[in-house]
């Protein structure tokens, strides 16, 4: 049998459910692929040695009568995400030979659903980047065209999924990160609504926007992945169950922000997405042009806030109890070794950001007045979202760029101008390919992305479903 | 353009260290980030401190619990011989750190 590592989830559910595989031949599928083509595309950071024997006891498992969809699917989890045992190092430095000392929610559910995990993929240095590039240990290139990166932070998710290395991954997303890589490579990510999955064992980055999300082949793949992690966990007091929101009653409607869409955006992706929209009206759907007058002023708040917390959060990086630790003059000057060797450019830069934002005499400049901009943002989506079912953008404003193209933090923080709106406000989105566009003779796949109200999961995929 | 002594207060600050061939290019990038960031300006408010009140309630809330031992159940139960081995310097069970009061001289 062969490809059986080219199957979606729901495809190789059916064929484990069916006896007509095993586990151990589809993890051996990816491994194989892994084999091919991780030392040319540098997706995964390690390769579990042990994931043939994490196979063989799942289909021990399904022969004791289990039968979890998620049985014996081989999947990838980045390298933010703590498996016990297993060393997990944010693709940093720092935490290089770092071993999480407990499981992730998501990963202790995953265990229960009996998942095979293949390996740690590469990713941003701490989620930090929108291409890969930021890993400590090499960019992951992206299997569309190598020359050409994954897109991030979770670049090693996306390309583990894409060029058919698992089934589908973990990633995180704190302003896009799940949601970019997935367009660039041309499948499905998706950012859950605030608290609907449990942080505990994610590393922190700006804990008011991170989320553990979803990437797969197909809309049905990621909603399967999705509906085995969500759930309120004692672990992390912001989750949420789902009943915390309530049910939408479906309005056939789709918004379209066409006063965000009048720039900066490359025009055959700009094609792309008027073909998605039209798929959409033959799906039923009504467009209805909304507008969200303070969206132009996302990324300026989102490239506030996160920093503000990053650096918070990465405070706890000093050296002492574990981590990466160095001798310096004094004890402050220990700290600030242990941390400069530790921690790449960007995350050192977005830590100088942070402090800036938060210092007394600039607080209220940029910090007040993000968090006033961020509720008003809020406010203005779920007023957009009373209207119509959900609001539609392209997930990027241009395909997979090539390696060391952007070497201007500010453009690349660009490319995250539609995605962090959802982070800021808490909402549920989700990016779905919309086709490839054609650069120095490669097709690289662009992708549209779909943003509902809070909870409102059922309506992301089944719109979702119907841009398949 | 922030100056050179305001990168290396922020360093300082930040318990980081920089290089002194790195000051120029975090002036340039650090302050191109906060002009664009500080489109921010145009925004009413914000000049007081927002509470969280203020705050739509999906995005932030103190969630509170009583602070009780939990005997067994705990997460982190068993796992002191885990955390003792990512000590970077141990000695027996003890993390050993640096000295930081010390006796007039």
């Amino acid at each position: 049998m062969s490809n059986l590592n080219e199957l979606t989830i729901v495809e190789a559910s059916k064929k484990l459910a069916a006896g007509e595989i095993t586990s151990v031949q589809l993890t051996e599928a990816c491994l194989s692929e892994i084999e091919k083509k991780n030392p040319s595309l540098n997706t995964f950071l390690e390769v579990f040695a042990d994931a043939r024997e994490q196979a063989r006891v799942c289909d021990e498992r399904r022969a004791a009568g289990e039968s979890h969809p998620l049985l014996g699917i081989p999947l990838a989890i980045k390298d933010n995400i703590l498996i016990e045992g297993r060393k997990v190092s944010a693709a940093s430095k720092m935490l290089e030979n770092y071993v999480a000392s407990y499981d992730a929610t998501a990963i202790q559910k995953l265990k229960i659903a009996g998942a095979v995990f293949i390996g740690r993929a590469n990713m941003d240095e701490f989620a930090m980047g929108g291409s890969n590039e930021n890993s400590a240990f090499g960019a992951a290139k992206n299997p569309h065209d190598p020359s050409r990166v994954t897109g991030g932070s979770s670049g090693g998710s996306a390309a583990a999924v894409a060029g058919h290395l698992a089934l589908g991954a973990l990633g995180s997303d704190t302003g896009g990160s799940v949601r970019e890589p997935a367009a660039f490579c041309g499948i499905v990510g998706m950012k859950p609504t605030y608290g609907a999955v449990s942080r505990s064992g994610l590393m922190a980055m700006g804990s008011s926007l991170d989320q553990i999300g979803p990437l797969a082949k197909t809309v049905e793949d990621a909603q399967l992945i999705f509906e085995t992690i969500r759930g309120k966990d004692s672990l992390d007091s912001t989750s949420i169950d789902a009943a915390t929101y309530p049910a939408r009653v479906a309005k056939k409607k789709i918004g379209v922000p066409r006063h965000l869409l009048k720039e900066g955006i490359e025009q055959d992706v700009l094609e792309h997405f008027e073909a998605a929209l039209k798929k959409l009206e033959s799906a039923g759907y009504a467009l209805v042009d909304i507008e969200l007058p303070s969206a132009p002023l996302a990324l300026a708040l989102y490239y506030i806030i996160m920093p503000a917390e990053a650096s918070s959060n990465l405070a706890r990086f000093d050296g002492v109890r574990y981590g990466l630790s160095l001798k310096g003059d004094s004890l402050i000057d220990d700290y600030a070794h242990s941390r400069k060797e530790g921690f790449g450019p960007e995350v050192r830069r977005r830590i100088m950001l942070g402090t800036y934002v938060l210092s007394a005499g600039y607080y209220d400049a940029y910090y007040g007045k993000a968090i006033a901009a961020r509720k008003v943002l809020a406010e203005e989506c779920a007023r957009a979202l009373q209207e119509v079912d959900a609001i539609v953008t392209p997930t990027t404003p241009s395909p997979a760029f090539t390696l060391g193209e952007k070497s201007d933090p500010l453009a690349m923080y660009l490319l995250d101008i539609f995605t962090v709106t959802a982070n800021l406000t808490g909402n549920p989105a989700l990016s779905v390919p919309m086709g490839t566009v054609a650069r120095d003779g490669k097709e690289l796949p662009v992708g549209i992305q779909l943003t509902v109200a809070h909870g409102d999961e059922p309506t992301l995929f089944s719109v979702g479903r119907e841009l398949q | 353009m922030i100056s050179r002594e305001e990168v290396l207060k922020l360093a300082e600050l930040a318990r980081l260290k920089v290089e002194e061939a790195e000051v120029e290019s975090l002036q340039k990038d650090i302050s191109s980030i906060l002009a664009y960031v500080g489109q921010v300006s145009v925004v009413a408010g914000g000049n007081t401190s927002t509470t969280a009140e203020e705050l739509p309630p999906a995005l932030v809330r103190n969630i509170m619990r009583a602070d009780t031992p939990r005997a067994g159940g705990d997460l982190m139960a068993d796992k002191e011989e885990v955390l003792r081995s990512a000590f970077p310097t141990r000695v027996g069970d003890h993390n050993v750190v640096r000295k930081i009061i010390q006796k007039d001289e």
